[in-house]
């Protein structure tokens, strides 16, 4: 590792003022991939600004319709949440299976989707449930959030402050981990919520994705068996050591049964 | 007392109170005063010509203190690293096998092969001037692909090396096996790839050099499974230092499983450059630096044949296989796929004739290795894939098909080398058969279906060669040294005793096991023994840990050096109790006259020979310690039987094993939690080759899973709980009649997973790492796929 | 590692202007993803120092870029390599063909292949694909926003 400044404020107004001032400043949440990458001396910022003692970023609240979770909430205390888990117990169940255990207490959901990897968990759950991740700025939906392969519509200097999940009338995720990282080789979370079905799939692509003829099969009938036929196109999809860009494409469409299950299920 | 710590009980490992507390003493945990730190340059390139190194690039970076190259070591007439077993192709020529030069002279042969050192004041500067130095390369086409490595217009890794080619060998009558195979009813015939391994112990590689100007001595702390064959290479043919000037510490070392037994160019580097600097040299490998710099494991492409007559019965077998032996051929590399190979390739089975074909052969890929079962994993899976398949082409069931060869008379000399001793190969397969419930399999295969899961059941009724090993044996083999070891048994005035061995402890728990034997033959606490070993200017001399030896070879050696202490004791205890010598019986600490009540302790005879005092000095010399230097007589032979039922999601391909039975035969056991235990481990680790370790070189020789975003190392929710029993057939060989239990499961495993894929799958086309999305594409082409949907 | 890839364009611009584009050192400095330094050495070859992104990956790559197989006003490969240090190499380069396309313009071809070598394919094999496809459309986006600036996309991509 290089050499760097560490910083640690305390409130959110000092690290965004923080975020200003350095040649080359990041943002440290739970450093899964910021310190691993560091470490390698891939990465050489001048400063780190380090998150984890912004109580303002930390906590779940259950309001009317939706639940907000602080954006350096851990994936395991989501997972944990009695909150998550009565209202979105998909979403729970995503945080449990990030990772393991190590990942999970350190990471949080806003380091996540902020670093927007391809293969996250997080950012098939927002887009599917049609979250709205709040920034430091503004409000975002998270169609308009995931851009590209770690790309966000996030600026330089904005820092991810909180998620708010809709609760959905039903919602369901299934992931098949890479074997190595238990990343999502392919993830698929499917929601119907207040403006009807979303199917979102990480990991199969360079940047998470909605798939509209799934969405629409399944708004005619919400079951496993509207998917059957309906293929996911490989062209453009990941391919790497793990897993054929086909072979993504097939367990899409496994993974959003899988997912459609769970959600009938309640799981 | 000896109930609780003795031979067969199950002591707790008394090493890992320190280990799980963070107080183990590993090499990286060293700091030594004015220490520096090293970082080596490697090169990014699989094959390329060394131009200038521009040492300037590198010494401008603040604290950088030297940078070293291959040139600076050949100026000291430093060697290169040699490989230590000589083998003669079949046309009676040597291996070719140019030595590894501990950093470039002119030419890098695979990513990550050492180009130059920098020595900073600091890691982070050491670090620093490694990234500023400007090396320029010309790169070379390179070879990777095994298959196609030997073809005339393969680029050539050395130009000595024809068609890449070190050594083209084979073991076995090849008239009798042809012979054979013209007569039989059915052939087998199958083609298998042993997929490469990364080694990947839990500590990496570490080193600190130390040279000393006031005596002109080194020490070397390092990661070594066998300090003094470090020390004896170092001094030997790298011109480091006499024997007698250089000291190897090896202190607490986490695993191995082969990859520390070699020596490496980093921790020579280390103690050249401590005298170049005079400062001592520190160097901790990193994670990623270790999956490019530590040798490999395995890497075969094997066709065998099997020959049947009508009756089922096996006529002959014959394989040819190519080994990838990497870019150079390391220090054990070349007897890894030849006499611990091929020797094995009779398994459990009564086979006549056997004719066996290797060829070593050089990629621009890391060097390959010994790594845990060396050879004989290798050999399992070709003589258990092919034993699975012939039951199958032939319509019996594989474990009656098993029986029905099975060896069942000994002593039994095989057609490749090896006698085997003793066994009882049907014992293991009954009581495994008996464990897995093999009678309600159907039933529980036509359950699986109903839920969309294909199942399947494999067999690997294995056998290894341990004990490592006959030094006229493998002398005679080629190998450079003898495969002994020694043993010295110091009794203390307060009849605490200290051993020292040669078997070095990384992992094996050989603190307890060993204290368990000096407690139970000298009737005293175990906490009254300490087990010495990993330290040159302690113990005098040993060969190490490795290939399961360490009970078998190491303890053996204590317990002769044992029965001499005994020996001595009786003759002060004697002069102690106005007896004869003769008439002294010694248990549980006791010295009795016999046939009488007059008796001594054991701490009583200890000071007393120290005390000397009255000692009639002709006859009876002062002190307690006697050495001995154990040659094994044969190797032994542990075998057993390993069965693995698994479950694959038919959508995904995914593999998940729902019930393991292993019933092994390791002779005698000392302590059988710490036996389960290697058990355990060494299935996940074969069960990681079958299923989820997957080395991937790119066509151009960047290792493209090098780190454990990729790599699958096998973690707990990857395993069933394992069902383990025994079985004992005594070894006959050494004096405890052990086999060894280090290997078996990584031995075992692999077969028995892909043979319980197959016959989930329903055919024989599914290569190792059985990643889900090579299962799935196996199952698409399957005819079980329809029984499924 | 090694990947492929291939796009099409159509450019509002006839085959002579783009031709005269592909060989402007000026615009190929604008079009090379993360550029900081181009400088030419001759007609044909230039040095370059760019910075590649890929996530929280940064590295600075130094090296060269070459014009050769020219065929005016036809095709020609561009092709660079660079050492980006601690992060390994990089090298690559495209085959780039112009013909005229239907109603005007001029139909903009690529044919990618590179190579990754050192740090950056032993740990990122996942991205590298990824992230090589992207850097190739950004370069060719680049390049196509000069000459029709009211465009960004490809037509036309396919991994």
């Amino acid at each position: 590792m290089y050499d760097f400044n560490y910083h640690r404020p305390s409130s959110l107004d000092e690290a965004v003022t923080l975020l200003g001032q350095g040649e080359d400043v990041k943002v440290l949440a739970g450093g899964h991939t910021l310190l691993p990458t560091m470490k390698q001396r891939l990465a050489a910022p001048s400063d780190v600004v380090d998150l984890s003692r912004i109580a303002a970023l930390k906590g779940i609240e259950a309001t009317e319709g939706a639940v907000r979770i602080g954006a350096a909430t851990s994936h395991a205390d989501v997972a944990a949440s009695g909150e998550v888990r009565n209202r979105i117990p998909a979403l729970a169940a995503l945080a449990a299976r990030i990772g393991d255990p190590h990942v999970r207490n350190r990471g949080t959901l806003g380091g996540s989707i902020a670093n927007n990897d391809p293969n996250a968990d997080y950012p098939a759950a927002c887009l599917a449930l049609g979250a709205t991740i709040v920034t430091t700025k503004r409000e975002i939906a998270a169609d308009d959030f995931f851009v590209d392969m770690f790309e966000t519509a996030l600026d330089e200097d904005e820092i991810v402050t909180r998620v708010d999940f809709p609760v959905p009338r039903r919602a369901g995720y299934a992931k098949f981990p890479n074997p190595a990282s238990r990343y999502a080789l392919v993830g698929v979370f499917v929601a119907e919520g207040g403006d009807g079905i979303r199917a979102a799939v990480t990991g199969a692509g360079p940047c998470v994705f909605r798939v509209p003829e799934m969405e629409a099969a399944l708004g005619h009938d919400f079951s496993p068996a509207a998917l059957e036929g309906i293929k996911v196109d490989a062209g453009g999809l990941n391919a790497d050591i793990h897993a054929s860009a086909d072979y993504r494409a097939h367990l899409v469409g496994v993974m959003a049964r899988r997912a459609v299950e769970a959600a009938l299920e309640g799981r | 007392m000896a109930r609780d710590t003795g031979i067969g009980a199950r002591v707790k490992r008394v090493e890992d109170q320190r280990f799980i507390t963070g107080k183990g003493r590993y090499t990286a945990d060293l700091n030594r005063p004015g220490q520096a730190h090293a970082a080596f340059v490697r090169s990014p390139h699989a094959h390329a010509k060394v131009g200038s190194i521009d040492k300037a690039s590198a010494m401008e970076v603040p604290g950088v203190l030297a940078v070293f190259t291959g040139e600076d070591l050949a100026a000291d007439e430093v060697g290169a690293l040699p490989c230590g077993w000589a083998i003669t192709s079949k046309d009676g020529s040597p291996m070719v096998a140019p030595g590894h030069p501990c950093l470039a002279q002119g030419k890098v042969r695979y990513v990550g092969d050492p180009v130059a050192v920098v020595i900073g004041e600091t890691l982070s500067a050491a670090r620093g001037g490694a990234e500023a130095l400007e090396v320029e390369y010309e790169e070379l086409p390179a070879v990777v692909d095994l298959d196609a490595a030997q073809s005339s217009d393969a680029p050539l890794v050395h130009d000595e090396a024809a068609r890449n080619t070190a050594f083209e060998w084979e073991l076995g009558d090849k008239a009798a096996t042809e012979e054979a195979f013209a007569k039989a009813r059915h052939v087998t015939r199958i083609d298998l790839v042993n997929n490469r391994l990364v080694p990947n112990a839990m500590e990496p590689r570490a080193a600190v050099g130390e040279y000393d100007s006031g005596t002109d001595g080194f020490t070397l702390y390092t990661t070594s499974q066998n300090p003094h064959v470090a020390r004896l290479v170092m001094s030997a043919f790298l011109n480091i230092a006499p024997e007698h000037k250089l000291r190897v510490i090896a202190p607490d070392v986490g695993g191995g499983f082969g990859s520390k037994i070699y020596v490496y160019p980093e921790e020579t580097v280390c103690v050249w450059a401590s005298s170049k600097v005079d400062r001592p040299v520190k160097w901790t490998c990193d994670r990623a630096e270790a999956f490019l710099s530590d040798a490999h494991g395995r890497d075969h492409l094997t066709h065998a044949e099997l020959a049947l007559d009508e009756q089922g019965k096996i006529l002959g077998l014959r394989i040819k296989t190519k080994a990838n032996v990497g870019g150079y051929l390391n220090l054990f590399a070349s007897s890894v796929p030849t006499y611990l190979y091929a020797t094995l390739l009779s398994g459990q089975y009564d086979i006549p004739a056997i004719y066996a074909e290797v060829d070593a052969v050089y990629t621009n890929t890391t060097p390959v290795d010994a790594y845990r079962g060396a050879g004989r994993p290798e050999a399992t899976f070709v003589v258990e894939r092919l034993i699975e398949v012939a039951a199958r082409e032939t319509g019996m069931d594989p474990a009656e098909f098993r029986r029905r060869n099975f060896v069942t008379s000994f002593p039994h000399q095989t057609p490749v080398i090896m006698m085997y001793d003793a066994g009882d190969y049907a014992a293991s397969l009954d009581k495994a058969l008996e464990l897995i419930d093999y009678s309600g399999f159907a039933q529980r295969k036509s359950q699986a279906a109903r839920e969309g899961k294909l199942r399947g059941i494999g067999f690997s009724t294995y056998i290894e060669a341990c004990g490592i090993a006959p030094s006229q044996a493998v002398g005679s083999l080629g190998a450079g040294v003898g495969l002994w070891e020694s043993a010295e048994v110091r009794v203390n005035p307060v009849g605490t005793v200290e051993v020292l061995t040669g078997s070095h402890s990384h992992g094996q728990g050989h603190e307890t096991t060993f204290a368990q034997l000096v407690a139970d033959r000298l009737g005293i606490p175990m906490t009254n023994v300490a087990i010495v070993h990993g330290d040159t200017d302690k113990v005098q001399f040993g060969m190490g840990t490795y290939g399961s030896r360490s009970g078998a070879v190491g303890m053996s050696a204590i317990s002769v050096a044992l029965d001499r202490v005994v020996a001595k004791a009786k003759k002060v205890a004697a002069h102690l109790l106005e007896a004869s010598e003769g008439d002294i019986e010694f248990k549980d600490g006791q010295f009795t006259v016999s046939g009488t009540d007059r008796s001594i302790d054991w701490t009583s005879v200890a000071l007393n020979a120290y005390t000397a005092h009255g000692f009639p000095s002709a006859d009876l010399e002062p002190g307690l310690k006697e050495g001995a230097f154990y040659d094994p007589t044969n190797f032994t032979f542990p075998a057993g039987c390993h069965i693995c039922e698994l479950e694959i999601d038919a959508d995904t391909g995914h593999t998940r094993i729902v019930n393991w039975v292993a019933v092994d035969d390791f002779g005698e056991i000392i302590n059988p939690m710490i036996v389960e235990g290697q058990v355990h481990g060494g299935i996940a680790q074969g069960v990681g080759q079958a299923l989820l370790e997957h080395t991937v070189y790119d066509e151009s020789g960047q290792l493209v899973s090098g780190s454990f975003m990729d790599y699958t190392m096998p973690r707990a929710d990857d395993l069933p709980s394992f069902s383990l029993d025994f079985t004992v057939t005594r070894c006959p060989s050494n004096p405890l009649g052990i086999k060894g239990c280090g290997e078996a499961g990584a031995i075992a495993a692999p077969a028995a997973v892909i043979n319980a894929i197959t016959d989930a799958v329903g055919h024989e086309d599914v290569a190792m790492p059985a990643t889900a999305e090579a299962v799935w594409q196996a199952i698409r082409k399957s005819p079980a796929r329809e029984a499924a949907e | 590692m090694a990947m492929k890839m291939t796009g099409e364009y159509t450019l509002p611009a006839d085959r002579e202007t783009v031709w005269q584009a592909l060989n402007d050192p000026a615009i190929l400095e604008a079009s090379i993803p993360g550029c900081e330094e181009f400088e030419k050495v001759s007609d044909t070859e230039f040095n370059a120092l760019a910075r590649v992104k890929v996530g929280p990956v940064k590295a600075r790559f130094r090296g060269n870029v070459t014009l050769s197989d020219i065929d005016a006003p036809n095709s020609y490969r561009i092709s660079g390599e660079g050492q980006g240090g601690v992060a390994g190499f990089a090298k690559g380069g495209a085959l780039v063909t112009l013909s005229d396309a239907e109603g005007g313009g001029t139909v903009l071809s690529y044919d990618v292949d590179a190579q990754v070598g050192g740090k950056i394919a032993q740990v990122g094999q996942r991205l590298i694909n990824g992230a090589a496809k992207k850097t190739a459309d950004q370069f060719f986006d680049n390049f196509r926003r000069q000459l029709d600036p009211d465009h960004a996309a490809p037509d036309a991509a396919a991994g």
